[in-house]
């Protein structure tokens, strides 16, 4: 495959999406490359197609037409559109990380049990996993606070965890649904530090989807959506803008 | 806009709601049609002679009174899975200014209304089930068309089951928070241990007192019922006392050695709560407390009837309870699996959107299920071994070694224990969170 012009090798890589929801169309001919180490932001009005042009990306729903390729070092290409729910499933939990803006953690379990469940469910033993699970919050900051169940954490707090969860796996791609939107303005903004250092800091991609420009604007790249389609391609300095860009 | 056309907006037949909706009107159909049985059954004594209706009309009473409590149970869980179907709406309701009072009238109307086309569809099952019902014999005869109630206890039958689903939806809607934002349940605080232990140790020794001075106490019949009734009663509240410190304690002991997400999910869910966890598995544990007792108690007048034959409806004794004894057993199981089906369908739809936000995350469903299955069929088998040992115990100085150990008691309790886990195990599977959540989607 080509490298593109961020210098890495697309580990994503979206063409002609199209996802219609009765009579919305919600994503319209969307095509769209994603490099390794890169952070990008999906910003757009509500109703534009941000959250399904993410969750097409991730593989949590199936575009009705177009294809996406994931192209992961180390691993042979794989065509999402052609996995079965079982397998996309399956590439969701190994190869991506999540942060949502609810967090989506476990209420009845830990945090460092939270953490660790996304390596048991990939198989690694309890003792390993809750190992390395502490390191990863105590890397986060969240040293002391492993035993916390959810309701004893504060919201940053609890996203700290869920991007420990994210990347405890070795994710290569993090995909991010609003993260500091439930979070006041300087929490946000440690969180969204934690998340880049965690992500492109460490030479992994992330795709991000935001209604704030302060937040996309940390990332490397943003791109808009109108009516599911992709109107703006914009790098730091640099701007694309047209239908099918790139 | 009234509370009727609230009632009506939100209970109406939808898609979304649908499968919360059935399964609440089916789980009263059943009871509906099961408690009709019972109380044609009952009704039928009424035609033996005196001196026997003595004896069976308390024994039929007792049957009859055992399903108020699931019934209420159930009626609770019910009232609480409608509220949850419609968690949304009543929380945008709230938002728009409805009072709290408002809200828990409509949870409450459409509860009576499910109640009440539930025991309508009951009525319509017990007389499609009442051919086969007849079939039953007691003293020495089929029970036939005695089965058949007069239309004005079937009437009243159908007012009663909604009048005590509308008691117990009001019951249950005061553990439900429902807010302008969100319905949560409501956690209520524990009894602390030392009492639980001090009520415990008392009644245990009040038991023994009165079972082993039973000659003394018990001259009649009558007064014999009567004393096994309040140990029974006794038993119960023993049972609930120590149950969710028996249910957290096998939790515990799990959480320590689970390797797989979901043995490490199955126990913190336990944990979590776990007089929830005991309230939804008490029916199995009470089932096996009543099949050691009623077991023993008919091995017990088989072996005195086998050696004195009266030629009088007394033979036919022994016989008949142990009927009773597995009818009452199989009709707490079905009020068993009724409400296991609808209080995992509540607790799904409680965690519809951890679920599958859980499943985004690359959680399979299956982990999910089984983690949700182990949560229920752990404490559920814990209680039934637990209390089906405790029961014996208790039962031995009354009924002797030889009568616990009979065959008949053995196989009666251990019929009882695997019959009531399969079912309870069969019915969750329609609270299967990919399949209970893809209708709601």
């Amino acid at each position: 495959m080509l490298e593109n012009s961020f210098g890495h090798p697309p580990v994503l890589h979206a063409q002609n999406l199209y996802r219609s929801f009765g009579a919305t169309t919600a994503l319209n001919g969307v095509s769209l490359e994603i490099s390794l180490g890169e952070s990008l932001a999906i910003m757009g009005p509500s109703g534009s197609g941000k959250s399904t042009l993410l969750h097409a990306l991730a593989g949590i729903e199936l575009p009705d037409a177009g294809s996406l390729a994931l192209n992961l070092p180390g691993q042979p290409p794989v065509n999402v559109q052609e996995l079965s729910d079982k397998a996309r499933t399956k590439l969701r939990r190994g190869s991506f990380g999540f942060v949502f803006q609810s967090g989506l953690l476990i209420p009845e379990l830990t945090a460092e049990e939270n953490v660790a469940m996304a390596l048991m469910i990939n198989g690694v033993p309890r003792a390993a996993a809750i190992a390395q699970a502490d390191q990863a919050l105590i890397a986060l900051g969240l040293a002391g606070m492993e035993q916390r169940r959810m309701g004893q954490l504060s919201g940053g707090q609890m996203q700290r965890v869920a991007i420990a969860r994210a990347q405890v796996t070795g994710a290569m791609v993090v995909f991010a649904d609003e993260p500091t939107g439930a979070l006041d303005s300087a929490t946000g903004a440690e969180v969204l530090d934690t998340l880049l250092d965690c992500t492109v800091g460490q030479g992994k991609s992330l795709v991000m989807v935001t209604h704030d420009p302060s937040v996309a604007a940390q990332c490397d790249r943003v791109v808009k959506l109108h009516d599911g389609q992709l109107i703006s391609d914009s790098r730091r300095g640099t701007s694309v803008s047209g239908g099918d860009v790139r | 806009m009234n509370i009727l056309h609230f009632a009506w907006l939100l209970g109406r037949p939808a898609k979304t709601r649908l499968a919360p909706q059935v399964l609440t009107v089916s789980a009263y159909a059943l009871v509906s049609a099961v408690m009709l049985i019972v109380l044609g059954g009952a009704y039928s004594f009424t035609r033996f002679e005196a001196e026997a209706q003595g004896t069976y009309l308390p024994l039929a009473g007792f049957a009859v009174v055992l399903l108020i409590v699931p019934l209420m149970v159930l009626g609770s869980a019910a009232a609480r899975l409608s509220a949850r179907a419609n968690d949304r709406a009543l929380s945008s309701l709230r938002l728009l200014g409805a009072t709290g009072s408002q809200i828990r009238s409509v949870a409450i109307i459409q509860a009576s209304v499910t109640a009440l086309v539930g025991a309508l569809a009951g009525v319509v099952l017990y007389l499609a089930c009442a051919p086969l019902a007849s079939l039953i014999s007691f003293q020495g005869s089929p029970i036939g068309t005695a089965i058949y109630l007069p239309a004005w206890v079937l009437a009243a039958a159908v007012f009663a089951v909604v009048a005590l689903s509308a008691i117990s939806a009001a019951v249950g809607l005061r553990k439900l928070m429902i807010t302008p934002l969100a319905v949560a349940t409501r956690r209520s605080v524990p009894v602390p241990s030392w009492i639980r232990a001090a009520i415990t140790v008392g009644s245990i020794l009040v038991l023994s007192l009165l079972f082993t001075n039973l000659s003394q106490v018990a001259q009649s019949i009558a007064m014999v019922l009567i004393v096994i009734l309040g140990g029974f009663g006794l038993g119960m509240l023993i049972l609930n006392l120590v149950g969710p410190y028996l249910v957290s304690k096998v939790a515990q002991s799990k959480l320590k050695k689970a390797q797989t997400p979901q043995q490490l999910l199955a126990a913190r869910m336990i944990l979590e709560n776990p007089a929830e966890s005991w309230r939804q598995v008490s029916g199995v544990a009470m089932a096996s407390f009543v099949a050691v007792i009623g077991g023993s108690g008919a091995a017990m007048m088989n072996a005195t009837s086998a050696q004195e034959a009266t030629n009088t409806w007394y033979d036919y004794l022994p016989a008949d309870i142990l009927t009773g004894v597995l009818l009452t057993l199989a009709i707490t199981f079905i009020c068993v699996a009724a409400s296991s089906a609808i209080t995992q369908s509540a607790s799904t739809l409680d965690s519809a959107e951890l679920y599958s936000g859980l499943h985004r995350l690359g959680m399979d469903w299956g982990t999910m299920n089984a983690a949700r299955v182990k949560s229920l069929m752990v404490p559920a088998l814990a209680a039934s071994i637990a209390f089906a040992i405790a029961s014996t115990l208790l039962v031995l100085p009354l009924a002797g070694m030889a009568i616990i150990f009979s065959p008949l008691t053995v196989l009666t309790v251990i019929a009882a224990v695997v019959l009531g886990l399969v079912l309870v195990r069969i019915s969750i599977t329609v609270a299967e969170p990919a399949r209970l959540l893809a209708s709601r989607e």
